[in-house]
């Protein structure tokens, strides 16, 4: 049989704005070609043209769904920049509202990875779930998806009055949800059939592509920049890095659902033990001239901001390496020689994000 | 001394042409300068022999008042947890460098990247094609800072 060239995407409503190029034998993928660009927004371009507090917002648009992550590795690195020294209690808020971004993040992964084995519920509960965290979200910043509320030198404004009460209760409700995810889809004999020894990334060859974040820890390393390099306050806090070992789409699926557990601590640890005191200081304007490197660990990986700075008010390079742009290289590797109903499993199973590959 | 006095006193005795500057930033950061004919060598040291088993990332720069493009490599060893800059320059005017996608390849997509944003060539580079830019790209490589944003 001869081999076909199948698109799948950009406008698939399965594969976000980018186009994987599959060439086809029957029904076996022989090449996965991804194809991307479709949501290039020149960010890095755009950065070297605007003043450093500008520009939060524009790195916002890295990756809209982890809005607090990417916004907070870009502030961080101008901070260390400009050598300031943030109060501890900002330092709290801004792990607890990471972490929060990282759920949400997660829980919007699990509603479209669901789908994909066959469990149309799972788009219906974590996208209903998810709204509460987007509730908390709107509470603490007035907005729901994205949210300008870190600030170089601190975080916009203080808590709201009976904001720990709420997210306790959200907490609360939200730790037995989970248990009905598990029911419903991580112990489902049909997804195990589906997921379970398909995609396999070994260790060698996830260390070998430049794989990141929890798909490298579905492979069972442990690297995770939150422990590596501690930022903000999280070595105040006591989590885990959770892995699985097998590394197929099961393995990384379990991973993320782990890790949505270890961010419940965080926040409950944040809510209980936030220190007192002011939540921002004042920045300056221009950092001086210099370099620096910064990596924090979005939802999808570690992010890292590259910033050379000229003593100016804007960047002269702002560089941004982004989780799902590492990740990329595993589908070419992963897609090859698997039936085409695999294909967005495997897909979905790396969290790949288009606005995060192209930038 | 500290194990990053230590990989930069060791690249340094190993690497004396090729290296002209190494320093240690801060804890976990070295900087490096080299020569670009050298960027292959020495990258394939680094994973060798360093344990320096990831590329975060190849991206191109170019500073104000110098005629020469300057290509920076970041290294991430996952055992030592310690992050190497590597820059180089090249000539403005048809500027290329060794791919050292041969030795790392998780360096493949960012060497494509940086052909496409800023017009390196990447000698040995398995596949240049486009990446994020639509077909048929006509104009200047957009990241330089020749190419002005308009509107």
């Amino acid at each position: 049989m001869s081999v076909m060239r199948v698109s799948w995407g950009p406008q698939h409503p399965a594969s976000g704005q980018m186009r994987i190029i599959l060439d086809v034998d029957g029904d076996m993928v022989v090449n996965a070609i991804p194809s991307v660009g479709y949501t290039h927004r020149c960010i890095e371009k755009l950065a070297e043209n605007r003043r450093y507090y500008q520009i939060v917002p524009l790195v916002e648009r890295v990756c809209n769904l982890d809005a607090f992550n990417a916004t907070l590795g870009y502030i961080q690195a101008v901070e260390e920049l400009m050598g300031l020294t943030i109060p501890e209690r900002a330092q709290h808020i801004r792990v607890m509202m990471a972490e929060m971004g990282r759920i949400m993040s997660h829980l919007y992964w699990l509603a479209i990875y669901g789908i994909m084995p066959g469990f149309l519920t799972m788009i219906m509960w974590p996208i209903g779930d998810r709204e509460l965290f987007l509730d908390l979200a709107e509470m603490v910043t007035g907005c729901r998806v994205t949210y300008p509320y870190f600030m170089i030198g601190g975080v916009r404004a203080d808590l709201p009055a009976g904001f720990a009460e709420r997210a306790t209760k959200t907490l609360n409700f939200f730790e037995n949800r989970l248990k009905d995810y598990e029911r419903m889809m991580y112990k489902n004999k049909i997804y195990e059939m589906r997921a379970k020894g398909i995609g396999v990334l070994k260790a060698a060859d996830a260390i070998n592509l430049g794989v990141v974040g929890p798909n490298l820890r579905g492979s069972g390393i442990k690297a995770d920049t939150r422990k590596d390099e501690p930022y903000q306050a999280y070595d105040k806090f006591d989590f885990e890095i959770p892995t699985e070992e097998r590394g197929d789409c099961d393995a990384r699926a379990r991973v993320r659902f782990r890790e949505i557990q270890q961010s419940i601590s965080i926040i409950r640890q944040a809510l209980r033990e936030m220190p007192e005191g002011p939540v921002q200081v004042k920045a300056p304007l221009r950092p001086p001239a210099g370099e620096v490197y910064k990596k924090i660990e979005a939802s999808r990986g570690e992010m890292g901001f590259y910033i050379i700075s000229d003593g100016s008010d804007k960047p002269c390079r702002l560089k941004i390496s982004s989780p799902s742009f590492r990740n990329l290289a595993a589908l070419p590797f992963l897609g090859r020689g698997v039936t085409m109903a695999d294909i967005p499993v495997i897909y979905f199973s790396l969290d790949l994000f288009a606005l995060d590959i192209d930038r | 001394m500290s194990v990053e006095t230590g990989i930069v006193e060791d690249l340094k005795s190993k690497f004396t042409d090729a290296i002209t500057d190494a320093s240690v930033q801060r804890q976990a950061r070295i900087i490096l300068t080299a020569k670009s004919e050298a960027v292959i060598n020495v990258a394939s040291y680094l994973k060798e022999n360093l344990g320096f088993d990831f590329v975060v990332s190849v991206c191109g720069a170019e500073m104000p008042q110098e005629d020469l493009f300057t290509i920076i490599y970041h290294f991430w060893s996952s055992s030592k947890k310690i992050l190497i800059t590597l820059k180089t320059k090249v000539p403005k005017k048809a500027p290329k460098i060794q791919s050292i996608t041969p030795v790392y390849e998780s360096a493949n997509w960012h060497e494509r990247e940086t052909h496409e944003m800023w017009g390196v060539k990447f000698i040995k580079h398995p596949d240049l094609g486009g990446l994020l830019l639509p077909e048929g790209w006509k104009d200047l490589p957009p990241q330089r800072k020749e190419f002005k944003l308009t509107g």
